[in-house]
């Protein structure tokens, strides 16, 4: 998709605003993800709904990311695509230098496996496993061997000041807990970038700057973190901001 | 790495498919009916019938094939037209049997036997359906393979006498001497159908078949029965080879002997029945290939029964768990992962049945050939069979519910309560 047009003008052309790069092949091989020109479409009987049409950016490793959007914007069809999750009908998507918008059913699984951990808002938490075993399943599904599995699963644990909760299952805990326990079976892996669906939507404000909180850390720490929500004082936290709207990219600024 | 992937998946699916039948066990035993069902058919009647066949085994080998008989009407009718051509036939008479063992140069042994049924009274202990055997000579009793254990078979001049004497079979002992031992019997009268009959012997047991004791019986001279029973009843005449390898000889020369005898004999019937242990035991054959077919009938209805309860269950399981399956598939499981994990649960749930089929199979075959008094013969081979059967079943069962659950959407699957 080198020759792409992308029609790429926002209403106002604020001075922190960010362009994607599109010089070289149509990628930029320095950037975490590149996403160009990207469309997805829906068959809704005969009628076809574009849920994105177009979008284009490119985040650099390390970076704080939110996207915004009212619900209906295409926010939650463009997560699914960064996580890996489903295919574009159309565009190139380049995640830590391979190309995913072709990939089939099993290589996508490889890669949310190594490249991707998920937040969900309300968890996801295999009920009836110990929060160790919850952490320990990227692992499983990566072939990572039993005793070294163990102590990634603690270690990650450990460092969403977990430790003492390992043998507990989800229904033993509480919100910020269980999705503490989420943050880390979504770290335990190491991936590329962090991926949270409405981290907060299911926890209390205090609870929920607890996790932002964690959230900050982790980025200092040096991971990739790409928040999707439709809260404003979410999206505040981080240090860029994607807003999306009717299936296209709104606004791209950087607020930190 | 490839290697230890594809173990730790398995391994995982398998911790799951065991966690999944535990939470559900009534749902797992009630899917376990059908395969139990169809198992233990199987084992039970595999069990049985190999039991039966040692026993008919050494029945038969007991005598050996050296004896054959000749009679009006075949032991084994098997139509009606073969009944009554048989009634059309001339009796089987004395006259024949002395033809024989004097025309005969390979028959070893010749003599005659008929049968009655009376009940048998000493004291006032009965014994009922008793078999009474008239026979002549005393050779009859090595012919019929039954040794004296205690006292004297009758002498040949006793035998042509037409006295009221008897040797007892050991069940006799038992129904009419409350199992007193042998030696209190001999010299005893015993009365069959209000006759007096002196014991002379008592037989060494033989055991039973079928659940048919062969000991109920109780042997007199012929000349005995004649008197007792009137001489009008065909005879059947029994005839002994030293060693098999001249049973075809002196069944020709036999053949020959009654032929010539008989003389009308037509291209539709020679007269007579010539019949070797053969009869019985490709009668008997011919009986349990039967059973095993309804049996291979039952177990697959019930199997395929079974089957389809499975998969009903693990359609069930599937989309119960449409959740956890899009869990799994976010954090990177594979579809093979997600089939593997069903297949094993489905898999899981039919190798219990089938293990527990083969257990309740061999119960059941134990408990009849405790009550029916044949060996029990556990055979590796057929549970090795019933627990791979059913876990073929499970293969078959599972395949359609584990791939509609490996090729969710994972979208879809989260987006599941």
């Amino acid at each position: 998709m080198s020759d792409a047009t992308l029609t790429l003008t926002p209403p106002e052309h604020a001075e922190n605003e960010i362009k994607p790069r599109l010089e070289i092949d149509g990628h930029d091989p320095s950037m975490l993800i590149s996403m160009r020109n990207i469309w997805k479409t829906y068959q809704m009987g005969t009628e076809s709904v574009h849920a994105l049409h177009g979008v284009s950016f490119d985040i650099p490793r390390g970076e704080y990311i939110a996207i915004i959007g009212p619900s209906g914007s295409g926010k939650s069809t463009l997560m699914n695509l960064i996580g890996c999750l489903d295919t574009p009908t159309q565009g190139e998507y380049w995640l830590n230098g391979k190309n995913v918008s072709e990939m089939d059913d099993d290589e996508l699984a490889r890669i949310r496996n190594q490249e991707v951990g998920f937040v969900f808002q309300t968890f996801n938490l295999l009920a009836r496993a110990t929060a160790l075993h919850n952490v320990e399943l990227p692992l499983i599904y990566g072939g990572v061997g039993a005793s070294q599995r163990h102590e990634m699963a603690k270690k990650a644990l450990n460092a969403v000041d977990l430790a003492d909760r390992i043998t507990h299952k989800p229904n033993e805990l509480s919100g910020g807990q269980r999705q503490r326990v989420a943050i880390a079976r979504a770290l335990v892996n190491h991936p590329s970038i962090l991926l949270a669906d409405e981290p907060t939507g299911a926890l209390d404000s205090h609870t929920s700057m607890e996790i932002m909180d964690l959230f900050e850390r982790l980025h200092s720490e040096g991971n990739t973190i790409i928040v999707v929500t439709h809260e404003h004082d979410i999206a505040d936290r981080a240090h860029r901001v994607i807003s999306i709207r009717d299936g296209q990219i709104e606004k791209d600024e950087r607020i930190k | 790495m490839r290697y230890s992937f594809r173990l730790t998946a398995i391994w995982e699916a398998f911790r799951v498919a065991t966690a999944s039948l535990r939470a559900n066990k009534l749902r797992t035993a009630l899917t376990l009916i059908g395969i139990v069902v169809g198992v233990t058919a199987v084992i039970a009647v595999v069990t049985i019938i190999k039991g039966l066949d040692q026993t008919v085994a050494q029945t038969f080998s007991s005598q050996g094939s050296t004896v054959f008989s000749i009679s009006k009407n075949p032991q084994i009718i098997k139509s009606r037209e073969e009944f009554i051509k048989a009634n059309r036939r001339k009796d089987v008479t004395h006259e024949d049997a002395e033809a024989i063992a004097r025309l005969c140069p390979a028959c070893w042994r010749v003599g005659i036997a008929a049968n009655a049924v009376e009940t048998v009274k000493y004291a006032d202990q009965k014994a009922e359906n008793v078999r009474i055997r008239g026979v002549d000579p005393t050779t009859m009793f090595d012919i019929d393979g039954v040794t004296i254990d205690v006292g004297r078979i009758w002498s040949d001049t006793e035998g042509a006498s037409g006295r009221d004497i008897c040797v007892i079979g050991a069940d006799m002992l038992k129904n009419l001497f409350s199992d007193a031992p042998s030696d209190r019997a001999v010299g005893q009268e015993i009365r069959i159908d209000g006759r007096p009959y002196l014991v002379l012997g008592v037989l060494e047991p033989l055991g039973s078949i079928f659940g048919f004791s062969r000991d109920n019986v109780v042997y007199i001279p012929y000349s005995t029965y004649q008197k007792a029973y009137g001489g009008r009843r065909s005879l059947v005449v029994f005839i002994q080879v030293p060693d098999a390898g001249q049973l075809e000889i002196a069944e020709d020369q036999v053949r020959t002997i009654m032929r010539n005898r008989r003389g009308h004999a037509t291209d539709e019937d020679e007269g007579f029945a010539l019949e070797t242990q053969d009869v019985f035991l490709n009668l008997y054959g011919s009986a349990t290939s039967n059973i095993y077919l309804v049996t291979i009938g039952v177990a697959a209805v019930s199997l395929l029964v079974g089957g389809i309860v499975v998969m009903n269950i693990m359609l069930v399981s599937v989309t119960e768990r449409t959740k956890e399956i899009g869990i799994r598939k976010a954090v990177g499981a594979r579809r093979k992962d997600i089939l593997t994990q069903f297949l094993i649960e489905a898999v899981g749930v039919t190798a219990i049945g089938g293990a527990i089929g083969v257990g309740t199979g061999f119960g059941l075959a134990y408990v009849i050939s405790a009550l029916i008094g044949f060996p029990l013969l556990i055979s590796v081979t057929s549970a090795v069979l019933g627990v791979a059967c059913s876990s073929i079943v499970g293969i078959a069962s599972g395949m359609w519910p584990a791939w509609r659950a490996a090729k969710l959407d994972p979208i879809e699957a989260l987006r599941a309560e």
